[in-house]
């Protein structure tokens, strides 16, 4: 009787309830790989306006995101996330996060709040683009939270995919994937095409606008 | 009182040999079970993860599909000791928000075979952590560790009841290998479309096919697929995945179908791997194809069928016909050119209102019955064997054997030969009735769109098809400059109607072939038989005139022969089982290895004699059939039980219709096949078992005979 282990509870599990509910009729259709990226124009967290036109010139990542997400929490939480936004930075890349989850849903955020986790998370992105009706995540197919995009200096998609190649919440297994989007980054700054150019993305389901069907 | 607490202390000790190990998440119940109680060392024996989900929730297959993860089991055993990967069960696909997973509601149990160490000594312990993630809307990621300790011995010793039916309950629901061959070919789009060899089977009888890839990449997870039956088998036009690698040597997954049988649905999954075929490029832009990607518009199934009617002027059946339109519209060229117009305009005509009255039939059966396969009329051997009719007459007249103006001149000739306007309407008629047999393996696939329309689209897919078929003939007729191009009516005419008789004789013997296909050789000799009785019916007609006796008694003559070729057809409709079983049941595909084949007499005869009968009436297009024979009858378990209870096995084939097994289905209140009874020696009526079957079913009806002969 001894055998009967103690039913345990996930790290994540009292503090994380994740709201995952896209309602949207959705067609996942994602944008070719080697085709001019879906134009864009968002408004970030401080109020200024992006719009991916005004880029061309320069290497843009994108990022989904959804901070109670704990695929999103793990790459937060192992300061990965905030190392390659840093790194990107620092090599002239422009780096997008995007709150794409809609109005209601979780992962919805206001501009201070995205501020705030800015902040807390001690994270640099160039900006925080609020999408409350998820029209980026939509231009761009994404399914999941972090789902990641590089958009080369032409205005080319050349990677959609994962951030990094082991699907899982825990954060020990960072150091052991192999980081997709680096690797990537790596090669579009080297004019290099994009050996592994579209990856499995994994994460929390996105959650489309309820209304939109 | 001490001793008996002990012992009572050492019997509750002895209980962790059967220890589960039982994780309870918030979302999820988790339960390590096994198969056995005690196992033998180096025996493998199976091990499962049973996942009860919370209602409404689901976890995630080992594909999950757009976003999700499967759930992962690591395992932590001693040495020498080997745990194999996990056989899933069979998925169902989640539209969570426009977004497409796949995975299981309810519960999922994931087998894993486990080989303890060949030199085991003392309890074996397993332990693993698994973790998975489980979505309603919300998704949580959750993780349970599990440790199961089983005692060992040199025999293996089976699970109390209870867990061996959760293990039974668990196989079922994995996939079996797939009985037929399967291959993908890949278009130029990149998209491919996989092909399942599964020949003979009946389209109006399955439903839900859905492909569901076994990895990530090469196929995109789709909301819907668009499969086709045909007789060739299952077509599955599927979208490329994100993978930018080249596509597999192998494409595998799970496909699973839903079969209606004549109790029911039964649903079927099956395992397949599909080998790559570099010569099978699916064309960009067919019907079957278009409708896969994108939903066709209506607007772009009209231009397809208007195609494709096009298309069906130059098959080998119509050309015939058209050649005799040719004639007519030279001697025609002298006339006027309002002449010419109303020749095409009826013409045209009488190819829509055939077409019409097709879809008319097609639109009212599917109302009554349920559904249609194109090319359901070649079902009916009586159908081929009057076509076979219709064309040789149409070959005699072309020959010159009759005149065009002759009385009686074979079905649809007489009026097509009254000229004018209402000869273009029969001829139009006779082009479609011409056109359907020699095309229908051409258009299935074109008409597979249009039948599985609402039915004005259907009846309008099909309009535009005869339009297409009529449209040169249209054209021509409202262009003089074309008519001008028309060469001279002369002596050529007649030649070269004479010569397209054997076009006509090769599509009669092609339809002779058909009904082969369905009757076995003797409808070979009744075609044929009927053909001499047509062709000496003919004879007697060109005889002579007038109202002498003679005359008449040739003409009562010429009607006896007809109808004697005509009564062919009812011997047909008797006996194409019997016939089909005669040339070897080759055309049928049971298989009666084991079995014999069943009678009524031989049925009765081995219930008088006391012994026990199991009868399994099955046919070749019955998936459900095949599937109860792979899994419950020919196991080699059954077989052994079988054998040693001196069972009589008995097995009717319904692949082709045979009144006697019919006979029997209605009896019992059945419409159809798999149907399974088992006389127990000495019962006076059989027991009809489920129409799933599995093999505890069979061995348990096998036992309790053998349990009452005691």
């Amino acid at each position: 009787m001894s055998n009967f282990s103690v039913p345990r509870r996930s790290l994540f599990l009292g503090s994380v309830a994740l709201a995952l509910v896209p309602a949207a009729a959705f067609a996942t259709s994602s944008p070719d790989l080697g085709k001019p990226a879906p134009l864009f124009t968002a408004v970030d967290s401080n109020g200024k306006s992006w719009s991916l036109a005004d880029l061309k010139g320069k290497v843009v990542v994108l990022e989904t995101t959804n901070h109670d997400c704990p695929y999103v929490r793990k790459h937060y939480n192992g300061k990965n996330m905030q190392a390659q936004q840093r790194e990107a930075a620092a090599k002239g890349v422009v780096w997008l996060t995007t709150a794409s989850n809609a109005t209601g849903e979780q992962g919805a955020v206001t501009p201070a709040q995205a501020n705030d986790l800015t902040r807390s998370r001690d994270a640099a992105p160039a900006a925080v683009l609020i999408d409350p009706q998820s029209k980026i995540a939509r231009a761009y197919g994404a399914t999941v939270t972090p789902h990641m995009y590089i958009i080369d200096a032409k205005g080319v998609l050349v990677y959609k995919g994962g951030i990094d190649s082991i699907p899982s919440s825990n954060v020990a297994d960072i150091p052991k994937a192999t980081q997709y989007v680096r690797v990537a980054l790596d090669e579009v700054l080297a004019g290099k095409p994009v050996t592994q150019a579209s990856t499995q993305a994994y994460g929390c389901t996105m959650k489309y606008p309820k209304t939109s069907t | 009182m001490l001793r008996f607490l002990a012992l009572l202390l050492a019997a509750l000790i002895a209980v962790p040999a059967f220890a589960q190990s039982v994780v309870q998440t918030d979302n999820v119940r988790a339960e390590l079970v096994s198969d056995v109680a005690t196992v033998k060392p180096g025996e493998p024996f199976w091990v499962g993860l049973h996942q009860t989900i919370r209602p409404k929730w689901h976890t995630y297959w080992k594909n999950p599909g757009e976003s999700g993860l499967p759930t992962e089991i690591t395992w932590t055993l001693p040495a020498g000791a080997k745990a194999d990967a996990i056989v899933w069960p069979t998925p169902a696909l989640f539209d969570i928000g426009g977004i497409t997973n796949y995975g299981f509601k309810d519960e999922a149990m994931l087998l894993v075979r486990i080989t303890p160490p060949a030199d085991l000594t003392g309890p074996l312990k397993i332990a693993a952590e698994a973790n998975w993630l489980v979505c309603e809307d919300v998704c949580i990621p959750e993780e349970g560790k599990f440790e199961l300790t089983l005692a060992s011995g040199a025999a293996a010793t089976p699970a109390p009841p209870a867990v061996r039916t959760l293990f039974e309950a668990a196989r079922r629901r994995v996939p079996m290998e797939s009985p037929w061959p399967a291959r993908y070919g890949v278009a130029k789009s990149g998209d491919p479309t996989l092909i399942i060899e599964a020949k003979g089977l009946k389209a109006d009888t399955i439903r839900d096919v859905y492909f569901f890839p076994a990895e990530w990449g090469a196929v995109a997870t789709m909301a819907k697929q668009t499969a086709s039956v045909t007789a060739e088998g299952i077509r599955i036009p599927l979208r490329k995945g994100e993978a930018k690698t080249a596509m597999p040597e192998r494409l595998a997954g799970t496909l699973v179908l839903t079969e209606k049988t004549a109790d029911g649905t039964v649903k079927q999954a099956f395992d397949v791997s599909a080998k790559l075929d570099p010569a099978f490029v699916p064309a960009p832009v067919s019907l079957a194809g278009a409708a896969s990607g994108e939903p066709l518009s209506l607007v772009q199934a009209l231009l397809f069928a208007l195609l494709g009617g096009l298309i069906l002027n130059l098959m080998p059946c119509v050309f015939p016909v058209l050649a005799m339109k040719a004639a007519a519209f030279a001697r025609l060229a002298g006339q006027g050119q309002s002449e010419m117009r109303r020749d095409g305009l009826a013409y045209t005509a009488g190819v829509l209102a055939s077409f019409a009255a097709m879809a008319a039939i097609v639109v009212s059966i599917r109302a009554s019955v349920g559904d249609v396969a194109w090319g359901f009329q070649f079902q009916s051997p009586v159908f081929s064997l009057l076509i076979a009719y219709l064309f040789f007459t149409v070959g005699l007249n072309l020959s010159g054997v009759f005149d065009v103006g002759g009385r009686l001149a074979g079905v649809g000739q007489g009026l097509v030969a009254r000229g004018g306007t209402t000869g273009a309407f029969f001829t139009g008629v006779l082009a479609v009735i011409v056109a359907t047999p020699c095309t229908a393996p051409f258009m299935a696939a074109a008409l597979g769109f249009a039948l599985s329309q609402p039915a004005p689209a259907t009846v309008a897919v099909l309009l535009a098809m005869g339009l297409g078929l009529a449209l040169p003939y249209l054209a021509l007729s409202f262009t003089p400059a074309l008519q001008r191009l028309m060469p001279r009516p002369g002596a050529w005419m007649d030649r070269l109607r004479q010569f397209l008789a054997f076009p006509m004789y090769a599509s009669a013997v092609w339809m002779i072939w058909v009904l082969t296909q369905q009757t076995g050789s003797d409808g070979v000799l009744y075609a044929l038989g009927g053909m001499i009785l047509i062709a000496f019916a003919v004879w007697l007609l060109r005889l002579g005139g007038g109202a002498s006796l003679g005359t008449w008694l040739r003409r009562g003559l010429a009607a006896a022969a007809v109808l004697l070729a005509f009564a062919a057809t009812l011997k047909l409709e008797d006996g194409p089982a019997t016939a089909a079983s005669a040339s070897g049941g080759q055309t049928s595909g049971v298989n009666f290895e084991g079995w014999e084949r069943f009678s009524r007499a031989r049925m009765a005869e081995a219930v008088a004699a006391g012994q026990p009968v199991f009868v399994d009436f099955t046919a070749a297009w019955c998936i459900t059939c095949l599937v109860n024979e792979r899994v419950a009858l020919e196991t080699p378990a059954t077989k052994k039980a079988f054998e040693q209870a001196g069972v009589v096995k008995l097995k009717g084939d319904w692949t082709n219709r045979d009144d006697e097994i019919t006979g029997v289905l209605k009896e019992v209140g059945r419409a159809g096949v798999p149907l399974y009874l088992f006389w127990a020696p000495g019962a006076a009526a059989p027991k009809i078992l489920p129409q799933v079957l599995t093999e505890a079913m069979i061995l348990s009806e096998l036992s309790s005979i053998q349990q009452t002969k005691r």
